[in-house]
C-alpha cells in the first residue's frame, strides 16, 4: 500500500496557518489588510491580554455579501484578483485568500458582518468548523472576532512570548499600518484603554506625531518627488533626530508597508555624511508605482517584495533624499524650540546680495501676520457618536503647530548664514553672532569639513601609476566568487588592478594601484571583491572617500586650540563656501544656533 | 629677489622660524615661511596664532661671509619640505631665487628645486612693537625661570588665563607664577638696571615659553624683554620671538600660600623623588596617580600606594628631621615629582598644614626665592 496520501483540509489549513499566523501581530495584521482592501475609512481594534485572548477588529468598510460569507473561509477563496493578469497587478494588499481560512484554523472566530443594503450575517468558526450561523443587524461593514487564538495548537502558543512583547508587535503593526494609510482613522485599545489612535484625516505629519511624538514630527522634512516609473512621497528627519537602529525607517509601497534592504541602502546614501557613524534616521517613504513593476508573491507574509526596475528606484531615493537635505539649512536650534507668532522681517546686509534685495522687500512685508496658520479643527470629521471619543473637555490630540517648520531656502540665498566671530569658548568653540542670533561653532568639525571636501575633490582624480609586485599576492575564491570576478574582470582592470586566473578558483594579482595605502593592499582587493559580490559593481569613490575622511580629521585643528580674531573669520568664512556646511563627514553637527528669540525667552524678556 | 648663502646659518633660521609654524592652521598662508631680503640682511619669519619668529641672518658676522650675493625681495615658501630640501642639498652654497611669477628656484651643486611660493603681500602684517618697556636678562636664567613654573601651566583652555605664565615686576623684582589650580609654582628673582619699570597682569601663554626655551640655547648673553598691552617681545641678536598676551585678569595667588603650617619637614630632595617615583609605578594606572605619605615618629615617612587590581607597594624613607603633628596625606605623585625636579636643592623643606591643605616646598637654602605648592588628594 503507498504511503503518499492527500492530508485533510483541517490539517492543511494548520500548515498554511503556521506561515501566516505566527502571532497574534499577524493575525492583526491580516485582518486590518482586509478592512483596508474593503474600503474602510475607520478602523477599530480592541485587544485583550495582546491579542491572546481576544482581538476584536470593527470596521466601516463594505462588508461581505451574504452569499460569500461561508466561502470566504475557504482556502484560497479571495474577491481580490480573479486571474493570473491580476496576480501581476496586485492593487489590494491581500491576494492570497488565505488569511480567514488560517485565522479561523487556529481559533474561535465570530464574524458579524453586512453589506449595508441588507440584513447582515453572524458566523461562529471554531478551529476551521462552522459552528452557528444566523442573521444579525445590517450596520455596513465587518466585525471580526479571533478569540483564543492558537487555542488547538498547543506547540505554537508555547512560543508565544510575554504580553508585553506581544502587545509591542501588535501596536507596531498598527503603527504601520497607520503610516501606509494616513486616509484611515485608527483606533486601538488594549484592555479597553486607548494606546492608539490616527486621526484619519490624510495628514502624514499628524500619524507620526501620534507615532513618534511631537518633538519628532517638528523635525521631519517632507519630501516629494517623481521619476517616469515612480512616486516617492514622505518624511525623513533632520540629521540632529538619529536613532540607534534602522526599525524607524518606514517603507510603503503601493500602501503597503514592506522592508527593502536595497532602498534602506539608497536611504543612507542618500544620508551620507550627514548621520554619525551607527545612527539612523526616521523616514517614512511612500513610494507609487504601477503594481505591474512591483512583485508582492514573494513570501506570505508579504512584507518582500522584488522590484522591476530597482535601480532606477534606487537612484530616485537617494536623490530626492540628498535634495531634501541640502535644501535646507540644518543648523539645530540650541534651545527648545518655540516659534515666535510673529516676526519681524529685517534688512540683510549681505554685501553679496544687496541690490536684488530691494524688490523682494515689498514682498517680505507683506508676509508679515501669515506666519501663523491656525489648522482646522478635526473633531467635525467624527460623525459616529458611539465609539469614539474625544473625551469631554480633553483636547484633541492633535497639535496645530508642527507644520513644515525648518526654513526651506531659494537657490540664491546661502544656506550658511553669514556670521561674526565674537570669540572662542574652551578653546573648541567659536561663537558668532549675526542679527539672527547666536551661533556656536564646532572649530574641529568646521576644519574637518573644509578639509574633506578639499581631499575629496583632490583624491577624486589620483594618477593612474601602478606598484609593480616581485612576489604576486595570490587569492583564493569560492566558484560563485570566482565567476562573478570573471564577469566583472573589466571593471577591475579600469580601476588599475589585473587578475590573472591561477588554477581553478585562485587568482594572483601582479601590480597594484599605487594610491592604495601601504600595507593594506591585499584587504583593499578582498573588499573590492566582497564589495563587488554584493553590490555587483565597483565603488572607487566609496574607497577613496573613506581615505579623505581619515585624513580631514588628521590635519584639522583640534579642540583645546586657541584662534585668534582673523583665524576664526577666515574659518567662517571658509565653512560658508563649503558644499555641505552642516556636519562634519563623520555625522556630527558643526553649527547650533540660538535664535533671538530663544535667548530672550531664556532670559524671560518675553513670556 | 636672489640670494646666495651658505646652508648653515640658513639651515638654522628655518629651523628656529619653524617652531612658530604649525602644520594645522586655519589661515593656509600662515603655513608657509616669508622671507625678506635686502641688502644687509635675510629675515625668516614664521607665525601662528600665538607665536611670531623673526630670524635675522646678516650678510657678514665676525669675519664670516654667510651671505654671498643679495637681490633684494620677498616670498612665502611653503613650509614643509623647506627644511628637508636644505638639509639634503648637495652643496654648501644655495642659491635661492625668485621670479616675478613667485615660482622659486633653489638650486645648489648640480640640483635644482622648482618651488610654488605665495604672495608676500597677503602674508599678515605683524605688529610692529614699541620698545619702551624693556629690560634685560640673562639667557640662561630666563630659561631656568621658565623651566622652574612652565610646567604648572594648566593644558585645558576651560579657563584660558591658566594656561599661561604671570609675570610681575615691581622695584626691581620680577616674580613669575603659573598654576593649573591643582598646583602651583613660582619664582622670584631680582633684576638690576630697571628704572622706574613695573608691570603687573601680564600672562605668557605656557606654549610659547615652552617654544621659546626650546630655541634660546644656554648662554650667558643678554636678551631684552619688552612689553606691550598685549604682547611680549624677546629679543636676541638674531631672534625676535614674539609672542601674544593672554586677556583676562590672572587670579590673586598670594593668597593660596599658606604663612604659617603645623608640620615642618626636612628631606632630602633625591630620596624623596625616586620612593615617591617607585610609589607612582602602581598608582599610574590610577587616574589620579595618588601616592600616601604618613609621617612615623621625628625621622621616618611611610610613602605608599595601591592599586586594587594590581597591588601594592610600601617604602620606609628617612628624613632628616620632622617637626610638628604626625600627618598622613595623599597627592599625585606627578606633581609632587614635577615640583621636586624645578626645586633642584639637594634638601627640600615641605611645610604641611593638615591633611586636607595644600602643603608648600622650598628649597633648604632660604635665599632663593622659589616655592612650589602642590594640593592634596582627598581619600575617603
Amino acid at each position: 500500500m503507498g504511503k503518499i496520501v492527500q492530508l485533510p483540509d483541517e490539517l492543511s489549513n494548520k500548515i498554511a496557518a503556521g506561515e501566516v499566523v505566527e502571532r497574534p501581530a499577524s493575525v492583526v495584521k491580516e485582518l486590518l489588510e482586509n478592512s483596508v482592501d474593503a474600503n474602510s475609512q475607520w478602523i477599530k481594534i480592541e485587544l485583550e491580554e495582546a491579542g491572546l485572548r481576544s482581538i476584536k477588529i470593527i470596521d466601516d468598510g463594505d462588508g461581505i455579501d451574504p452569499d460569500d460569507c461561508e466561502t470566504a473561509f475557504f482556502r484560497h477563496a479571495t474577491s481580490k484578483i480573479e486571474d493570473e493578469f491580476d496576480l501581476f497587478r496586485v492593487k489590494t494588499l491581500g491576494f492570497r485568500g488565505e488569511a480567514l481560512a488560517s485565522i479561523s484554523s487556529v481559533s474561535q472566530l465570530t464574524l458579524r458582518t453586512s453589506t449595508g443594503d441588507q440584513s447582515g450575517n453572524e458566523l461562529v468558526v471554531h478551529g476551521g468548523d462552522i459552528k452557528d450561523k444566523q442573521k444579525h443587524t445590517k450596520r455596513k461593514g465587518t466585525e471580526i472576532i479571533v478569540e483564543n487564538l492558537f487555542y488547538n495548537t498547543p506547540a505554537r502558543l508555547k512560543y508565544l512570548k510575554t504580553i508585553h512583547t506581544e502587545l509591542g508587535h501588535v501596536t507596531d503593526t498598527i503603527n504601520k499600518m497607520a503610516l501606509s494609510h494616513p486616509d484611515i482613522r485608527f483606533e486601538c485599545y488594549h484592555n479597553g484603554k486607548r494606546i492608539f489612535f490616527s486621526p484619519g484625516n490624510g495628514n502624514l505629519l499628524q500619524v507620526i506625531q501620534q507615532i513618534y511624538g511631537k518633538k519628532i514630527a517638528q523635525n521631519m522634512l517632507q519630501l516629494e518627488d517623481d521619476s517616469l516609473d515612480y512616486k516617492v512621497s514622505g518624511y525623513i528627519c533632520k540629521p540632529e533626530v538619529t536613532r540607534s537602529n534602522r526599525n524607524f525607517i518606514s517603507l510603503i509601497v503601493n500602501g503597503r508597508f514592506i522592508k527593502n534592504p536595497v532602498i534602506n541602502k539608497a536611504i543612507f546614501d542618500g544620508y551620507h555624511t550627514f548621520l554619525p557613524i551607527g545612527r539612523y534616521p526616521i523616514v517614512i517613504l511612500q513610494i507609487e508605482m504601477d503594481p505591474y513593476l512591483v512583485d508582492v508573491n514573494v513570501h506570505p507574509a508579504k512584507t518582500e517584495v522584488r522590484f522591476s526596475k530597482e535601480k532606477e528606484l534606487f537612484d530616485v531615493v537617494k536623490q530626492s533624499i540628498y535634495d531634501v537635505l541640502h535644501k535646507q539649512r540644518l543648523i539645530p536650534s540650541g534651545a527648545k524650540k518655540e516659534k515666535p507668532k510673529s516676526t519681524q522681517t529685517t534688512l540683510s546686509f549681505d554685501p553679496m546680495t544687496r541690490q536684488d534685495k530691494t524688490h523682494d522687500e515689498k514682498e517680505q512685508l507683506e508676509d508679515i501676520g501669515h506666519g501663523f496658520h491656525i489648522q482646522e479643527s478635526f473633531t467635525s470629521h467624527f460623525d459616529d457618536a458611539d465609539n469614539h471619543p474625544v473625551e469631554n473637555g480633553q483636547k484633541p490630540p492633535y497639535p496645530n503647530d508642527i507644520g513644515s517648520e525648518s526654513e526651506e531656502l531659494d537657490e540664491e540665498t546661502e544656506r550658511m548664514p553669514l556670521m561674526y566671530p565674537i570669540g572662542q569658548l574652551h578653546g573648541t568653540y567659536i561663537l558668532a553672532q549675526n542679527e539672527k542670533g547666536l551661533y556656536m561653532i564646532d572649530q574641529h568639525a568646521a576644519q574637518e569639513r573644509i578639509k574633506y571636501e578639499f581631499f575629496k575633490k583632490k583624491l577624486g582624480d589620483p594618477p593612474n601609476e601602478v606598484q609593480a609586485l616581485s612576489v604576486p599576492i595570490s587569492f583564493e575564491f569560492t566558484g560563485k566568487e570566482a565567476i562573478i570576478i570573471e564577469e566583472h574582470k573589466e571593471a577591475f582592470e579600469r580601476v588599475g588592478l589585473f587578475l590573472e586566473p591561477f588554477g581553478d578558483y585562485s587568482y594572483i594579482v601582479r601590480s597594484y594601484p599605487s594610491w592604495f595605502p601601504n600595507g593594506e593592499e591585499e584587504q583593499i582587493i578582498r573588499d573590492m571583491v566582497e564589495d563587488l559580490i554584493q553590490n555587483r559593481s565597483i565603488d572607487i569613490e566609496k574607497i577613496r572617500e573613506e581615505a579623505a575622511i581619515l585624513m580631514s580629521c588628521k590635519r584639522s585643528i583640534k579642540a583645546n586650540h586657541y584662534l585668534n580674531h582673523q583665524e576664526m573669520e577666515y574659518l567662517l568664512s571658509e565653512l560658508r563656501t563649503c558644499h555641505d556646511p552642516f556636519t562634519c563627514p563623520h555625522g556630527r553637527p558643526i553649527v547650533i544656533h540660538f535664535s533671538e528669540y530663544e535667548l530672550q525667552r531664556m532670559f524671560k524678556r518675553i513670556m | 629677489m636672489k640670494i646666495l648663502i651658505e646652508r648653515e646659518p640658513l639651515m638654522a633660521s628655518i629651523q628656529n622660524v619653524m617652531k612658530a609654524i604649525s602644520s594645522k592652521t586655519t589661515i593656509p598662508i600662515l603655513s608657509g615661511i616669508k622671507f625678506e631680503a635686502n641688502e644687509q640682511e635675510v629675515k625668516l619669519t614664521g607665525s601662528n596664532s600665538d607665536i611670531t619668529i623673526e630670524s635675522v641672518i646678516s650678510r657678514e658676522e665676525d669675519g664670516i661671509v654667510n651671505i654671498h650675493e643679495i637681490i633684494p625681495g620677498q616670498i612665502v615658501v611653503q613650509a614643509k619640505f623647506l627644511p628637508e630640501i636644505i638639509r639634503k642639498l648637495p652643496d654648501n652654497q644655495i642659491e635661492i631665487q625668485v621670479d616675478d611669477d613667485m615660482n622659486i628656484n633653489i638650486r645648489s651643486g648640480h640640483a635644482e628645486f622648482k618651488l610654488n611660493g605665495q604672495d608676500p603681500e597677503e602674508y599678515p602684517q605683524l605688529p610692529v612693537l614699541q620698545t619702551e618697556n624693556s629690560f634685560d636678562i640673562q639667557i640662561d636664567l630666563l630659561k631656568m625661570l621658565i623651566r622652574q613654573t612652565n610646567f604648572a601651566v594648566s593644558t585645558s583652555e576651560t579657563r584660558p588665563i591658566l594656561t599661561g605664565v604671570h609675570i610681575k615686576l615691581d622695584n626691581n623684582e620680577l616674580g613669575l607664577v603659573a598654576t593649573d589650580s591643582h598646583r602651583l609654582a613660582s619664582r622670584k628673582i631680582t633684576i638690576d638696571q630697571v628704572e622706574n619699570l613695573s608691570f603687573n597682569n601680564v600672562v605668557i601663554p605656557g606654549k610659547s615659553l615652552s617654544e621659546l626655551n626650546k630655541i634660546l640655547e644656554d648662554t650667558q648673553d643678554t636678551l631684552q624683554i619688552s612689553v606691550t598691552d598685549n604682547q611680549i617681545l624677546f629679543r636676541t641678536k638674531h631672534l625676535y620671538f614674539l609672542s601674544r598676551l593672554l586677556d583676562g585678569n590672572y587670579p590673586e595667588t598670594s593668597r593660596l600660600i599658606p604663612d604659617q603650617s603645623k608640620t615642618v619637614m626636612k628631606v632630602n630632595s633625591k630620596d624623596l623623588i625616586q620612593s615617591i617615583d617607585r610609589a607612582s609605578l602602581l598608582a599610574k594606572d590610577n587616574r589620579n596617580n595618588i601616592v600616601k605619605l604618613v609621617t612615623q615618629g621625628q625621622q621616618n615617612i611611610q610613602i605608599t600606594s595601591h592599586s586594587p587590581e594590581i597591588g601594592q607597594v610600601e617604602e620606609l624613607l628617612q628624613t632628616i628631621s620632622i617637626e610638628g603633628e604626625e600627618i598622613k596625606i595623599s597627592f599625585n605623585a606627578k606633581y609632587m615629582i614635577d615640583a621636586l625636579r624645578a626645586i633642584d636643592s639637594e634638601q627640600v623643606l615641605i611645610n604641611f598644614t593638615g591633611a586636607m591643605r595644600p602643603f608648600v616646598i622650598r628649597p633648604e637654602e632660604e635665599s632663593e626665592q622659589i616655592l612650589q605648592l602642590v594640593t592634596p588628594v582627598r581619600t575617603y
